[in-house]
């Protein structure tokens, strides 16, 4: 998109100019890194993904040849289907909840890592255990054991005289229970801001430190700054991310979205239409909507991202 | 975040300091490790034992599910390590690379449509799998490839996954340019920048690529649900859920058993890989 | 009729094993077929299936049979996919709940013309056959019966110092379970809530003389059954006889969260062949009774089939596959190897050839269905496309209720009107 036009000039302009060959052979060089992607994309994605634009203008039931009937599963969509509002709802309010904190967490502790004290690789083991664990069936059980009336969670609550609800039975708390969970598994993001921290070369702190600059300073002129790429790349994908959230809501209602659809997050509605009430056709409507609306929250964030992104080239 | 304001000026962090650290770490670790604490009891309880209680600790002590975890299917547990392994080595190997290459030309080079692929790449992350899922059915149906490892490795060679050219495309994209262009200088091709300049520099997200890929190749359950039809070319996550019917007989203690077990080469792996997530410009010293 | 049975049966088993030997000699001779066979289950039912798989491949050498095995929850995305893709296996092990879903669109074989010949099931009753017809087609082959079952703790029951719930009424088991409650401080309930249990509501209005469908596909129900039913839960969970809507709602309708298992609740409204599944996982010992009965003449209680094997619509070897599940609900030897571990055989004579070898709980399935058998009710016809989706509603709105959103008469209008809508949109 329009990231790649943001180049500032002064850096790309000698990269132009010390450029041996010409256009062509520079273009052919270029698709030649690409060719790997530009086979797949071609040769598996694509095709699969028109197929699916396709269906969502039918009616297919699985079984039996698809019969097109224009754009009646989108009006449908728009002008019927609570279920559709409220499994938007629902996924709205998990975005909105889950991602910042879930990076929040990541980085805090990532900073936290990135210094030298001992036993760090252990710690570092420890807290992507979670992630580690995926969403397994073993995870379903022990959530829903932790966060019952006599759970865990209540008896240490009980300690601080607070009589806690059945979080994960009730429909006013269950989706919490699931942001919680994402929280939880906060150790990809986590990695990657490692990653990103490790990137940055000392000498700037050294500098810095000698210029008497505080830590929260530094944090805030140093740190952020040059972790912006790796800021926006975490916050984009763990967003489409969380747009996309199923297995935790699959798993943890087994595939019920329950209690009271409380938890039906889109994709779980989707797949229910799709699979279990044999509506793929109506099911792919459901998915392309939603790809537009990732689409449209993607291209806002790299439109806006020319204000707060810095690298290095 | 608030303990930067509560640290010392220096890199390393001295005594009481990093006491207090500990206690901190100590303490979400603990948050961490519960769950896997609470798998290893649950693994040494019959299965009667652990759905009406709680008790981290079992009231009767039994191995028997590792045993019969692992030797009780018709296939051993070891044939389902063994395909999940192939899987994920492969899986790795196919990702890093293909993946570094797309994301260089996206981070680095100039050509026509750049910004055209770049978007449907992007998009390509953003359409729910459930919806591609028939359709590319069909289409490794046609490739003959169904009942094969094909499907789940093939794509990985082509950078099918738009997270890890993202990825790498935002780390190639920190690098400082003035290094591409010193080689540039001394005559080097694109190639040469990708091998020489940009792959050692970016050792910490490489590693981080291959640490995720080999995790969600592992815990990966959909695509081996599948395209895996032979009990024989099951992995691990499939041979899991054989344990537990939900509308039968099930045994539990074994799936919790085979859990446990089942993080043994992940957790080696992370282990393994990320000494090379601490590498990278902080500790190759480079100055720009 | 078991004289003549038992003469067919011998002269088949007798050309049976003239067939095995000259199929061994001759292998030139063989037709070689190769079954892909898919079913869900424990590990247990793969132990048992592919014994019989292996004993039927020593008798027939040209058959080869791959087995296919998911638990419940897995198997049907996989089997919905490949069969999108025209790619299902040969022989498919079929839900009662699914099996119209599947043979309206066309995935499945009728098996009408095999009947007789290398189906040889002419010995199962009308209603085991009947249960697996799909709009006067045969679809499917009764691998085994079960019925509406309530599970309970019986150490739960003596405790309160009262009876087991054993063919009780409504109110009497209401009141038994109140005062399990009762013993327990309130602690343990007496029943779980079944109000979102179809199984539950479908055997209570068939006692009313009402049913989930009519013949041709419609509600067979009014507001005020559903209404009904939603306020006589609703008073169970006033008496404290069922648990409150939170402790509920951690019922995810499957053995290992019912709150039987949970500890948290006496009774479970299941079917009768999960009982072996909820006992391995109870440390109490549980009993097996049928679910309480109306105040009228009218049976809640059918029998039908567990599970069934019906034949993909594609397949190429679909003699060969029915010729094999005709194995393991007829040939003696292969019924045994089953079990009832599926169901109880349809057919009498492999019914006693198998109960004679059971364990203690597998017997005391085997006589709950002798036991109900009497008392049974025709089956329903089979579920109008859209049943799934209202079995789904169901537990939604019994929930909405449970938690006060809604009172119990809307509960029963929304039920309706919401069912109509699913219905006329399938």
């Amino acid at each position: 998109m329009t990231t790649t036009a943001q180049i500032p000039l002064t850096i790309s302009e000698p990269e132009k100019r010390s450029r041996p060959r010409g256009g062509l052979s520079r273009t052919l060089v270029s698709y030649s890194f690409l060719a790997p992607w530009l086979i797949g994309f071609l040769g598996l994605t694509l095709g699969p993904t028109l197929a699916s634009l396709y269906l969502s203008f039918t009616n297919f039931d699985l079984l039996q040849d698809p019969q097109f009937i224009g754009t009646a599963n989108y009006e449908r969509i728009v002008t019927n289907d609570v279920k559709f509002w409220h499994s938007m709802q629902v996924t709205f309010a998990y975005v909105v909840m889950a991602v910042p904190l879930k990076l929040a967490f990541a980085l805090g502790l990532a900073m936290v890592l990135n210094r030298g004290i001992a036993g760090l690789p252990l710690y570092r083991a420890l807290f992507y255990l979670p992630s580690l664990l995926g969403a397994s069936v073993a995870i379903a059980v022990l959530w829903r054991q932790l966060f019952a009336k006599d759970g865990l969670v209540n008896v240490a609550l009980a300690l601080f005289g607070i009589d806690g609800p059945s979080w994960i039975s009730d429909p006013n708390y269950s989706l919490y229970t699931l942001v919680l969970l994402s929280i939880w598994q906060f150790g990809s993001p986590m990695i990657i801001f490692l990653a990103g921290l490790r990137q940055i070369p000392p000498d700037v702190y050294e500098a810095a430190s000698i210029d008497g600059a505080t830590k929260v300073q530094q944090f805030v002129k140093i740190t952020l700054p040059l972790l912006t790429p790796v800021i926006f790349f975490n916050g984009i994908v763990q967003t489409i991310d969380a747009f996309k959230a199923f297995t935790p809501a699959f798993i943890i209602s087994e595939g019920t979205g329950g209690p009271i659809d409380s938890t039906l997050f889109y994709t779980l509605y989707l797949y229910q239409e799709g699979f279990a009430y044999f509506r793929m056709g109506y099911a792919s409507a459901l998915a392309w909507i939603l790809l537009i609306i990732i689409a449209c929250f993607t291209a806002f964030s790299f439109l806006t991202s020319r204000y707060w992104v810095h690298y290095n080239d | 975040m608030t303990d930067a304001s509560a640290t010392v000026t220096t890199q390393n962090v001295s005594g009481g300091r990093s006491l207090l650290y500990h206690v901190i770490l100590c303490g979400v670790s603990l948050l961490m490790l519960y769950p896997l604490l609470w798998m290893l009891a649950s693994s040494f309880k019959p299965d009667d034992e652990i759905f009406g209680n709680a008790s981290l600790w079992p009231e009767t002590f039994t191995i028997d599910a590792y045993i019969r975890g692992w030797t009780g299917l018709t296939v051993s547990f070891g044939t389902f390590f063994w395909n999940s392994l192939v899987i994920s080595v492969l899986s790795v190997i196919g990702n890093v690379f293909s993946c570094s290459l797309a994301a260089y030309a996206f981070a680095r080079l100039k050509f026509p449509l750049k910004n055209f692929w770049f978007a449907l790449m992007l998009g390509t992350l953003m359409l729910p799998y459930h919806v591609t899922l028939i359709p590319q059915y069909v289409l490794f149906l046609n490739l003959d490839w169904v009942n094969t490892f094909l499907p789940l490795v093939v794509p990985k060679f082509l950078a099918a996954d738009a997270f890890f050219i993202f990825l790498l495309y935002q780390f190639f994209r920190g690098i400082p340019r003035e290094l591409d262009e010193a080689a540039i200088i001394d005559g080097a091709g694109p190639w040469r920048i990708f091998w020489s300049v940009m792959l050692p520099l970016s050792v910490p997200a490489l590693a981080t690529a291959a640490i995720f890929t080999f995790i969600w190749t592992w815990d990966d359950f959909f695509g081996p649900l599948i395209y895996l039809n032979d009990a024989s070319q099951y992995t691990v996550q499939l041979g899991l859920r054989t344990f537990v019917d939900s509308t039968g007989k099930s045994d539990w203690s074994a799936l919790f058993a085979m859990s446990v077990v089942a993080l043994i080469p992940v957790l080696l792996f992370f282990v393994v890989f990320q000494r090379l997530l601490i590498e990278g410009i902080a500790t190759t010293g480079l100055k720009g | 009729m078991t004289h003549d049975l038992n003469r067919r049966t011998l002269l088949k088993a007798a050309l049976g094993s003239a067939g095995l030997s000259a199929l061994g000699s001759l292998p030139a001779f063989a037709q070689d077929a190769r079954i892909r066979l898919y079913w869900w289950g424990s590990k247990e039912r793969a132990d048992r299936t592919l014994k019989a798989v292996s004993l039927y491949q020593e008798r027939n050498p040209s058959v080869k049979i791959d087995g296919e095995t998911l638990a419940w929850g897995d198997y049907w995305p996989r089997l919905a996919t490949q069969a999108a893709g025209r790619n299902a296996p040969d022989l498919i092990q079929m839900d009662y709940r699914y099996v119209a879903e599947y043979a309206r669109r066309g995935a499945l074989m009728p098996l009408d013309e095999f009947l007789g010949k290398s189906l040889d099931i002419g010995d199962f009753d009308k209603a085991s056959l009947d249960s697996c017809k799909v709009d006067g087609k045969l679809y499917g082959i009764n691998i085994g019966n079960n019925s509406n079952a309530l599970i309970y703790n019986k150490a739960a029951f003596q405790k309160a110092g009262v009876a087991e719930p054993i063919d009780v009424t409504w109110d009497k088991f209401f009141e038994l379970a109140a005062a399990v409650t009762k013993a327990h401080n309130g602690e343990y309930y007496g029943t779980s809530d079944a109000s979102a249990e179809e199984v539950a509501f479908e055997n209570w209005l068939r006692q009313r003389g009402k049913a989930l469908y009519t013949e041709d596909g419609k509600l067979g129900l009014n507001e005020k059954d559903a209404a009904d039913w939603f306020a006589m839960w609703a008073k169970a969970r006033e008496t404290k006889a069922c648990p409150p809507a939170d402790l509920q709602a951690l019922d995810k309708n499957n053995i290992e969260t019912n709150l039987l298992t949970q500890g948290r609740a006496a009774c479970a409204f299941n079917h009768s062949n999960q009982y072996v599944g909820y006992q391995v996982l109870n440390k109490n010992p549980l009993g097996i009774t049928m679910y309480p009965q109306g105040a009228g003449p009218n049976p809640g209680h059918y029998l039908k089939p567990s599970m069934m094997w019906s034949i993909y619509a594609r397949s190429k070897v679909a003699e060969p596959a029915v010729k094999f599940a005709n194995f393991t609900v007829k040939d003696v030897d292969g019924a045994k190897l089953l079990g009832v571990e599926r169901g109880v055989p349809a057919s009498p004579k492999i019914r006693e050839a198998v109960a004679a070898e059971l364990d203690a709980q597998g017997k005391l399935v085997v006589d709950f269905i002798s036991h109900v058998t009497p008392k049974v009710g025709p089956i329903p016809p089979a579920p109008p496309k859209g049943a799934g989706e209202i079995q789904t509603m169901l537990r939604r709105i019994s929930e909405q209720v449970g938690f006060g959103r809604l009172s119990t008469a809307d509960g029963g209008k929304q039920y309706v009107s919401e069912a109509q809508a699913i219905l006329s949109r399938a």
